[in-house]
């Protein structure tokens, strides 16, 4: 007969908040199958937590990055400025001067409602 | 977590031989603060002392549930039966946790979590000193809370910043949780200490039981007490930042004022804050007794790990039967 451990598979379990939050990786767990490991998610990491949705995931199913490949993500070269705001805050003194204000992420953001006609 | 062959195969290679440019690196990240992930390379004896510490841990949680559970159809109102239920129920979850870290870095070995299970039973996998102890009056349950998690939660948030990234991550978890059973322990503690007579006598009398093994919890001061200790090399390797005695220390300077506080006192007539030494002086506890204790010969250690392999056994048929996918889905 085969050993019982051969039995299990590892799953990832993922889990999200509120319908504005991410989806979130909790942990994994040890589980027979999909239905059991999705019972033992709600067991184990969502006794207490506001939890709107849950995902598992059996971990051979996902193609994670190796040791190495992490590394070099940390070691990239620090050039991505032109592709993020970081140049651009000199405009915020030009807009002043013409007594306009910078449309900055904060005020952008924030449009989420227009005038009704 | 784990990637010994690329593509995220989850097949096992060998392990790979002291490495110096390797060794230097993983101490280079280390010293800066990086996690290391269990795929990452890793010295023998830094995995090692993981798996020695995590596997500890973790069946000393589920170990811990049982003589917590025995309170939970002798508490006293309902919501106490709820809190201690909602107690062990962590305690159990904290377990799962744990095992799942310690597998991933036992792999390379092939070892699984049913070897721990066995190890167990064998008495070759050791669990926390205070969980071979029995548990006698409803006072007990409190001091569980209270003391014993107190003391935990001191040698735990001492890890919150584990050089091993899995480690550390559970650890934040079950350390917010252990705030719920602080409080839910110190509820039980408080009611008892500001109630009768009686009350107030089997609160005495549980904390003059449990003061050993709490003075034990940490462990010795250092290896000659007992012939070894993993603490040095804990500390090397930042997985720990503080030494036992340290730990202890801590313990003692957080909890003695509660203590005195509600009126209790501890059997050691000797113990005393020295403001010279900026150290508590107490009376040691017997060793060669903490010894026997952990090697499983306490006072309870024979009945909890028959606790653990009659439920290991009798639910074996559940695991075989779920061990496929159900039909339908």
């Amino acid at each position: 007969m085969a050993k019982e451990s051969d039995f299990y598979q590892v799953y990832e379990v993922f889990s999200r908040r509120g319908s504005k939050a991410p989806m979130q990786h909790q942990f994994s767990l040890l589980a027979p199958n999909r239905e059991m490991a999705m019972m033992m998610a709600q067991e184990n990491f969502m006794r207490r937590e506001e939890v709107i949705d849950v995902w598992v995931v059996k971990q051979n199913d996902i193609r994670k990055m190796t040791s190495e490949e992490r590394q070099s993500m940390t070691n990239r070269l620090d050039n991505k400025q032109y592709r993020t705001t970081k140049g651009y805050g000199y405009l915020r003194q030009k807009w002043k001067e013409k007594e306009q204000g910078m449309l900055d992420e904060k005020e952008i953001m924030s449009w989420k409602e227009v005038k009704k006609k | 977590m784990y990637n010994y062959v690329e593509d995220g195969d989850s097949k096992t290679t060998a392990y790979v031989e002291h490495d110096q440019a390797k060794y230097d690196a993983f101490m280079a990240r280390i010293e800066a603060g990086d996690k290391i992930e269990a795929d990452d390379w890793m010295p023998e004896d830094y995995r090692q002392a993981l798996i020695k510490l995590i596997s500890m841990h973790g069946i000393s949680e589920i170990m811990g549930a049982l003589p917590e559970k025995e309170w939970v159809p002798k508490a006293p109102t309902l919501r106490r039966k709820l809190g201690i239920m909602a107690k062990v129920q962590d305690e159990m979850g904290h377990g799962q946790l744990l095992l799942r870290v310690a597998e991933d870095l036992m792999k390379p070995y092939g070892k699984t979590r049913e070897n721990l299970m066995e190890d167990l039973l064998n008495k070759d996998l050791k669990f926390h000193n205070v969980f071979h102890m029995p548990t006698k009056t409803w006072a007990d349950a409190g001091m569980v809370g209270w003391l014993v998690d107190g003391a935990a939660i001191i040698s735990q948030t001492n890890m919150l910043d584990a050089s091993y990234g899995p480690y550390q991550r559970a650890l934040q978890r079950i350390c917010q949780e252990e705030v719920f059973h602080a409080q839910h322990g110190e509820s039980i503690i408080m009611a008892l200490a500001e109630g009768n007579d009686y009350q107030r006598d089997i609160l005495q009398e549980s904390l003059n039981r449990w003061w050993p093994s709490l003075l034990m919890f940490f462990g010795p001061a250092s290896a000659e007490t007992t012939g070894s200790s993993k603490q040095d090399i804990m500390i090397k390797y930042k997985i720990r930042k503080s030494t036992n005695e340290e730990l202890r220390q801590a313990f003692l300077s957080k909890y003695m004022p509660r203590v005195f506080s509600l009126g209790l006192t501890v059997p050691d007539e000797t113990i005393h804050y020295d403001e010279n030494e900026e150290k508590w002086i107490y009376k040691q506890p017997d060793w060669e007794e903490f010894k026997q204790i952990i090697r499983g010969n306490g006072p309870r250690s024979k009945e909890r790990l028959r606790i653990r392999e009659i439920a290991y056994e009798n639910n074996r048929w559940v695991r075989q039967a779920l061990a496929t996918e159900p039909v339908g889905v």
